[in-house]
């Protein structure tokens, strides 16, 4: 298989001398396309800095990334945007939906920014709703909707620009059982269509439905595929 | 992202804040108003006055006693100026048409029951020409009133209808500090002139004002306060400025500095212009201010929107906004309150000028230079403060602003 993302010899270290933070500590990880992957690991672990690194919201102090075969560490401020805007889609625990804008609008924006014609835009966005199931909600706006649904929209939004990628940052950390069902079967179907997933969680029935699960402990992987049988002892570890 | 779509994108948001919006719009509104109604009443003070000048025609010069540096120097000047010399002036500078001297002061007038304080203005027969006052009803005194220092007083038509009310009052005798007066004319409603109600005066001749009223005030003669004269035509007022000047300084044994100043209408209205466009121009700084000010509360608004919108901001990042997307977001939303601003102030300050132009004798008017300029400044002010938040906005660290609960 082809490797989506390629972490070599990745350092991140916050502050300097002795009050330096090493938050990655030489992290090498690949992830090839098509896979379902949680990260997981106890607070001030790594995992988020990691999923930072990978989602090219934060570059790494020192080694290399590749995305998609592209060595995207030493990139601009505005080629690592177009990057976000083209090859990833972000889910967050807190949804992030602007209150001004109906669920259609919401999942229209990346469009905006990566410059698709208006017209198309509806289309795509409309499309990408009904993908998750949401229809008949297009012209809500997010406070009209369960927190599950506006979860749906923002899944929407991730993927309507067709990412190679999707991050997702404990995006059932403020669901309910049963919605966090929901959620998890459209990150499946998502992930059966070809779009590698990635997501950071902290709950092992979660974890338990990927298929590949990063263990990250002291800036560093701990485990990598981690069968899910000896889930419960890294837990307590 | 192009420019109509950020607009758009801005525009969404200012009217989801809508209170927000319009208290940040205010100081904007307010200061452009006052900007376009301070302008505009100054400008409207610029043209009464000037108009004022001009309604006297071109050919007035005035002669005031005290030398400019005089003026300067000191607040009362030498009373230097006689009856004596407006006489000469009269007899002897070939160039001049009309003199008319003005001696004047305030005093109390009774007609039977009734008492008002007026101005007692004491001139010649001239003053109707040089200042093309016409009469109501009955006439003004003659030369030969003036010779024989008769007591005989025309009225301005306020008073006339203070102390008459609707009875004729020619023939009748009114008191001016209990010595009794003769009224044989009513003037014409002539309105005020530079803020003297020239209606609220009663006209006697000079001779009389001096000896029974004023008394000889000048160790030179019969005082007067100025002498007001017309030149026989445009082309002879240098000529009768240049010849007064000799004959004054001749007069007054004049060595070095003159005892006098001869104004032209031309000179007087240079003078008002000046005043007047100094007070236009402090008017409009005090306004300026109030802009100024404005433009710092659409800085702190925007600061603190920035601040509420942080996580906005970094979910903007993360789906592939750049800097200059966001810079440009904050930027257009700063422009567009200071813009909208400055067009509603801009319509207030319109409605005022108008306001004041039908309430009150100021011709007061917008130019459109004023418009132009407050409007475009007010953009600019938007521009201007709405770099600081903009740059704030653009700057944050996605992460850190995903993360701030």
């Amino acid at each position: 298989m082809k490797p989506i993302i390629q972490l070599e010899h990745v350092n991140k270290t916050y502050g300097s001398g002795e009050t330096a933070v090493h938050a990655l500590a030489d992290v090498n990880l690949t992830i090839e396309v098509g896979e379902y992957c949680a990260i997981m690991g106890p607070s001030g672990s790594g995992k988020s800095t990691a999923m930072n690194v990978i989602g090219c919201l934060d570059r790494p102090t020192s080694g290399r990334y590749f995305l998609d075969e592209v060595d995207v560490a030493n990139l601009s401020d505005v080629e690592l945007a177009h990057i976000r805007n083209r090859k990833l889609g972000f889910v967050f625990q807190q949804f992030h939906l602007l209150p001004q804008l109906s669920a259609l609008e919401n999942v229209m924006l990346p469009m905006v920014y990566g410059g698709v014609p208006n017209k198309e835009r509806r289309e795509r966005a409309a499309e990408a709703l009904t993908r998750v199931g949401l229809s008949n909600r297009l012209n809500n706006k997010p406070t009209q909707l369960s927190g599950g649904q506006q979860q749906r929209v923002a899944i929407a939004r991730a993927i309507v620009n067709r990412p190679v990628v999707l991050l997702a940052d404990e995006p059932t950390g403020a669901l309910d059982s049963h919605t966090t069902q929901e959620v998890l079967a459209i990150f499946g179907e998502l992930n059966a269509s070809g779009i590698t997933v990635i997501m950071v969680t902290h709950e092992s029935e979660v974890a338990r439905k990927t298929n590949r699960i990063v263990w990250f402990r002291d800036g560093q992987v701990l485990h990598d595929r981690l069968m899910p049988e000896d889930l419960a002892q890294a837990v307590t570890t | 992202m192009d420019i109509f779509e950020s607009v758009n994108m801005a525009v969404k948001t200012l009217t989801a804040n809508k209170l927000r919006s319009t208290l940040t719009m205010l100081g904007i509104i307010i200061g452009n108003a006052s900007v376009i109604a301070m302008v505009g009443i100054g400008q409207g003070a610029q043209r009464y006055a000037a108009e004022q000048f001009e309604s006297l025609g071109p050919n007035v010069l005035f002669v005031i006693p005290g030398s400019d540096e005089a003026r300067q120097r000191t607040f009362e000047v030498e009373r230097a100026l006689t009856l004596e010399d407006a006489e000469a002036i009269a007899s002897q500078v070939p160039s001049v048409d009309a003199v008319a001297p003005q001696l004047q002061s305030q005093q109390p007038v009774t007609a039977g029951n009734r008492r008002i304080s007026t101005l007692i203005l004491g001139t010649t027969p001239d003053f109707t020409i040089v200042r093309d006052f016409d009469m109501e009803q009955g006439r003004f005194f003659s030369e030969t009133d003036l010779q024989r220092n008769t007591r005989v007083v025309a009225l301005g038509s306020d008073v006339a209808r203070r102390l008459f009310s609707n009875t004729n009052p020619i023939g009748q005798q009114i008191r001016i500090r209990n010595l009794s007066f003769e009224v044989i004319g009513v003037m014409e409603s002539k309105g005020a002139f530079l803020g003297n109600n020239q209606d609220d005066a009663v006209y006697i001749p000079i001779t009389t004002m001096s000896s029974r009223i004023t008394g000889n005030t000048s160790p030179y003669g019969t005082e007067v306060t100025f002498i007001s004269v017309t030149a026989r035509d445009e082309n002879s007022i240098n000529a009768a400025q240049f010849q007064m000047a000799n004959l004054l300084r001749l007069r007054h044994r004049v060595v070095n500095e003159d005892t006098f100043t001869i104004r032209t209408q031309k000179d007087a209205l240079e003078i008002v212009g000046n005043v007047t466009g100094a007070l236009t121009l402090m008017l409009a700084a005090i306004a300026g201010i109030s802009l100024f000010v404005g433009g710092i509360g659409i800085m702190n608004i925007m600061l603190v929107s920035v601040r509420e919108r942080t996580q906005e901001i970094g979910l903007r990042k993360a789906i592939g906004a750049s800097q200059s997307d966001i810079l440009l977001q904050f930027m257009i939303e700063a422009v567009i309150l200071s813009a909208i601003g400055g067009l509603i102030g801009t319509g207030i300050g319109v409605a005022g000028v108008s306001l004041v132009a039908v309430t009150t004798p100021l011709q007061a008017g917008v130019s459109a230079a004023a418009v132009i300029v407050a409007v475009s400044v007010s953009g600019g002010i938007g521009l201007f403060f709405g770099v600081f938040p903009a740059r704030q906005a653009a700057r944050l660290d996605p992460i850190v602003a995903l993360r701030s609960a």
